[in-house]
């Protein structure tokens, strides 16, 4: 039916509405949002009376009235779609091109969804139940576009499997000597492999201008500790203005550009990362990258910045690590052919391994490394050294670091015990006479010297691996 | 007008306000809106759980926030319940005043819990004013919320020097009013030896309109809790009775002011009142009201108006002011709170003229209590194309 009527002369008045406003997010919606864009960690708020937890965060929990602004959870990134749309037409307000997809997503452990975009598939792959993980703006907007979208999640989550007892290695005693194994085995027993700890999560350029940030700069004093005797690198990567970082794609680049400059190098990663992430951002980023080794942390404990002369606490920080964690970094390392090197602070970071490995998913030979120095943790004693070697499973190996002044007494003491040694930037910036190092490797120069004077020599990438029972190149 | 007796009495049984200012950054709307409702369930002594229905009132174009009503359930309690929401301009606060006794006297519910709330400071008002005004006579001629029209009548009725010095008298009471409201946003300590300063030197908005006569743009949020009369009694020791309550409308923009004498305009203000006082045979305002909560948002319109709400005639009102009979503890006190002009949420404001007349019957309005006592209170809204509410409360059930 035509709209019969005269419209002859009428005047139509266009226009167009276009307002200022601000939003005040108040104290809660901006720690959401300066949070997401800070730390790239997506926050939500639980209410203790119905259990519920909610995103976006807010003050009161609408059943309840609860009053729950206080009741920080942190979510992780990755969550699950709950619902989609796709929006198939173009209009300037919209946030991209037309077709892409608007997903409910259900962040794990949140009981609230909340809407995002969801890129990196096309429309037709989006699934209700898909894990999808955040991946954050590199520009921030200081608006929920700091998450920049979703996108399929590359990370497993790690799985708590129920697995068969690893099988019991036979007893020493039954294995048939094969011919030329002792011999084998003595000239290994010579062998100390020199580890360089490139960077650590805290050291920065301003304490010692040669730790690494950028990816180039990894592989480039890499290069040099390996040049210099170093059979193994530890990296934490960092981002370009120093942070320690969590972010897979930094991380994969890092690992990347030190594989690609020398080959031959074992990489060992952090499963610590740095200050403050989660469980899930830890050892997310091992599985994603699988370094041969990696860190695998033993014991909840104090690890914080205190002056060493006054006792003046600057930076007080607990350092989480509970037996599931033990459990679940180990298992998944294991199950992702990661071998684990294990950290032990103190004796009962060791006797808290020696519980959990009876579970039996520790591949043989155990990976010690015996850490000194750490505010929270022991100083380096000779006797509790002593104590240490002795308490760890036959068979296993150790290696050994100290931080500040404890580093050199450290290393040479396992050199001597027929330990290995870790040196580099992340325990301390300097060499033994006080001066400045002028890098990792300038350590690795001096732990060489301090094997030659015992008598060993550096083990070469190859028979580290040989020994620490990594797989072969 | 045919109007009809209540089905059921009604009465104020919780008062809950936040603090009115200029900026609350550190709370979004439902946060801030939570405050109120929190405090009004207190001064009740209920839980949301005895509350039947939420009426939700609030300019949405202010703050550019579609569908508050929904995205404030946060702060409102009114999660899974009966909940409207209103929106009328200046009136809001007002009109859903009405709206919950309405609610209550016809027995749809039992409780109801009147929210009024604004963040004028994430919004821009005028813009939103001048926006929506009608694209053809008026959109690129509005002057937002600010007119000068009342200033030119009061001048040209009584003079410059008499009408601008009334004015000022006027201002500074209410600031004087504001001073004892710890809850107000605007409290300056003003004197009346100022007043020849201040018109000196107040910047001029709009005619003779000046930044000092203005009312102040305010965040800031208001719960009112009404009940049916017999759970009114139960729960609450003093309930305030809502005795009647009238809205009148007139036609828009151009005709509003009444200039020619040829095509007199009459006020939504004194028809409001001749209706309401009528049909409750209520013969001498002035003498029946012990205390006015009176929508005033410039102190030009508020001089002026006096004369409509109390139906007076001549300089009858200027001399209410200049007398200050019009000051706490005088002969008909006009907002001991400090009215609007010192704190303007615009959404709650009219419901803070209710919730501030109930406290006065009350007694609990602190140190801006009248001394006199109270039995009879009247409160206003007003909305910006002139339309008027105005509605009556009551210490006893008894007329
Ligand atoms: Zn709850």
């Amino acid at each position: 039916m035509s709209l019969d009527y005269d419209r002859k002369d009428c005047f139509v008045v266009n226009g167009k509405l276009a307002l200022p406003y601000s939003y005040f997010a108040g104290r809660v919606g901006s720690k959401f949002i300066t949070t997401i864009r800070d730390q790239k960690k997506i926050m939500g708020v639980k209410c203790d009376k119905c259990n519920k937890v909610f995103i976006p965060p807010r003050q009161t929990c609408e059943r309840c009235l609860e009053d729950i602004r206080n009741n920080w959870v942190e979510l992780g990134n990755i969550g699950e779609v709950v619902n989609f749309t796709v929006v198939r037409y173009n209009d300037g307000h919209l946030p991209r091109k037309a077709p892409y997809i608007l997903a409910l997503i259900k962040l794990d452990g949140a009981d609230t969804p909340f809407a995002h975009i969801l890129d990196g598939l096309k429309p037709e792959q989006v699934e209700i139940g898909m894990k999808v993980e955040a991946v954050f703006a590199d520009e921030t907007t200081n608006t929920i576009l700091d998450i920049d979208h979703f996108a399929p999640s590359k990370t497993k989550k790690v799985q708590v499997s129920e697995r068969a007892p690893a099988e019991k290695a036979p007893a020493a005693a039954k294995i048939e000597p094969q011919p030329g194994l002792d011999e084998r085995r003595k000239a290994m027993s010579r062998k100390v492999i020199i580890t360089a700890a490139l960077a650590g999560a805290a050291t920065m350029k301003n304490q010692n201008p040669a730790v690494p940030y950028s990816p180039q700069e990894f592989a480039e004093e890499a290069y040099k500790c390996y040049k210099a005797g170093a059979a193994m690198v530890h990296v934490h990567a960092r981002e370009d203005g120093g942070m320690a970082t969590h972010d897979h794609a930094r991380i994969k680049a890092t690992y990347d550009a030190i594989r690609g400059k020398c080959p031959e190098l074992i990489v060992n990663m952090s499963s610590a990362v740095g200050m403050g992430k989660t469980a899930e951002q830890r050892i997310s980023q091992i599985i994603h990258v699988k370094p041969e080794m990696a860190s695998l942390n033993t014991n909840t404990m104090n690890f914080s910045l205190l002056d060493r002369k006054t006792g003046k606490i600057f930076i007080d920080f607990v350092f989480e690590n509970t037996f599931t964690m033990l459990q679940n970094f180990g298992k998944a390392m294991e199950e992702n052919g990661v071998k684990p090197e294990i950290e032990v602070y103190d004796m009962g970071g060791l006797d808290n391994t020696m519980l959990i490995m009876k579970q039996g998913f520790f591949s043989e030979p155990m990976n010690f490394n015996f850490v000194w120095g750490v505010a929270g943790g022991q100083a380096f004693r000779p006797d509790a050294f002593l104590c240490l070697k002795n308490a760890i499973p036959a068979g296993a190996n150790f290696t050994t670091c100290g931080v500040g002044n404890d580093q050199f007494p450290a290393v040479t003491m396992s050199c001597l015990v027929g330990g290995h040694m870790r040196v580099g930037l992340e325990d301390n910036i300097r060499i033994p006479n006080g001066e400045m190092a002028k890098g990792s490797y300038e350590q690795v120069e001096w732990a060489v010297r301090i094997a030659e004077c015992q008598g060993r020599e550096p083990a070469t990438p190859d028979e580290a691996r040989e020994i620490m029972g990594l797989k072969k190149r | 007008m045919a109007h009809r007796k209540k089905n059921k009495n009604v009465g104020i049984i919780g008062i809950g306000q936040t603090k009115y200012s200029s900026h609350r950054e550190d709370v979004n709307q439902p946060e801030m809106i939570h405050e109120a409702v929190k405090a009004a369930l207190e001064d009740a002594g209920i839980t949301m759980n005895d509350i039947d229905c939420v009426v939700h009132g609030n300019m949405e174009l202010f703050e550019m926030v579609h569908q508050p009503d929904l995205w404030h359930v946060i702060g409102t309690g009114a999660y899974g319940k009966n909940c409207i929401r209103i929106t009328t301009g200046g009136t809001v606060g007002a009109t859903i005043a009405c709206a919950a006794d309405n609610f209550v006297a016809s027995g749809m519910y039992d409780i109801v819990m009147a929210i009024g709330f604004q963040k004028l400071q994430e919004g821009h008002t005028t813009g939103g004013i001048t926006n929506m005004a009608d694209p053809l006579w008026f959109r690129n001629l509005q002057t937002g919320a600010l007119t000068g029209s009342k200033a030119y009548d009061v001048i040209r009725e009584f003079g410059e020097e008499r009408g601008k010095r009334a004015s000022l008298m006027y201002r500074i009471i209410m600031d004087k009013h504001a001073c004892l409201n710890s809850l107000a946003h605007r409290a300056f300590g003003l004197e009346f030896e100022q007043i020849d300063e201040l018109i000196r030197t107040s910047p001029k908005l709009v005619g003779d309109l000046k930044l000092i006569d203005m009312c102040s743009q305010s965040d800031g949020a208001c719960a009112v809790i009404f009940a049916e009369e017999k759970k009114a009694k139960k729960i609450s020791k003093k309930p305030v009775w809502i005795r009647d309550h009238i809205t009148i409308h007139r036609e828009e923009t151009f005709n509003i002011f009444g200039y020619d004498e040829k095509f007199p305009v009459q006020t939504t203000m004194r028809v409001a009142a001749e209706n309401l006082y009528k049909r409750n045979g209520i013969g001498k305002p002035l003498e029946y009201f012990d205390v006015f909560e009176m929508y005033d948002p410039a102190s030009w319109w508020a001089l002026d108006w006096l004369r409509d709400f109390f139906l007076l005639k001549g300089d009858e009102h200027l001399r209410l002011v200049e007398n200050k009979d019009i000051m706490i503890g005088g002969k008909m006190p006009i907002n001991p709170s400090g009215g609007v002009i010192a704190s303007n949420p615009i959404s709650a404001t009219a419901l803070i003229r209710v919730a501030e007349a109930a406290l006065q019957i009350r007694g609990d309005a602190g140190k801006h209590q009248i001394p006199s006592p109270v039995r009879h209170a009247l409160a206003s809204g007003f909305g910006g194309t002139m339309w008027t509410v105005l509605m009556m409360l009551e210490k006893e059930l008894n007329w």
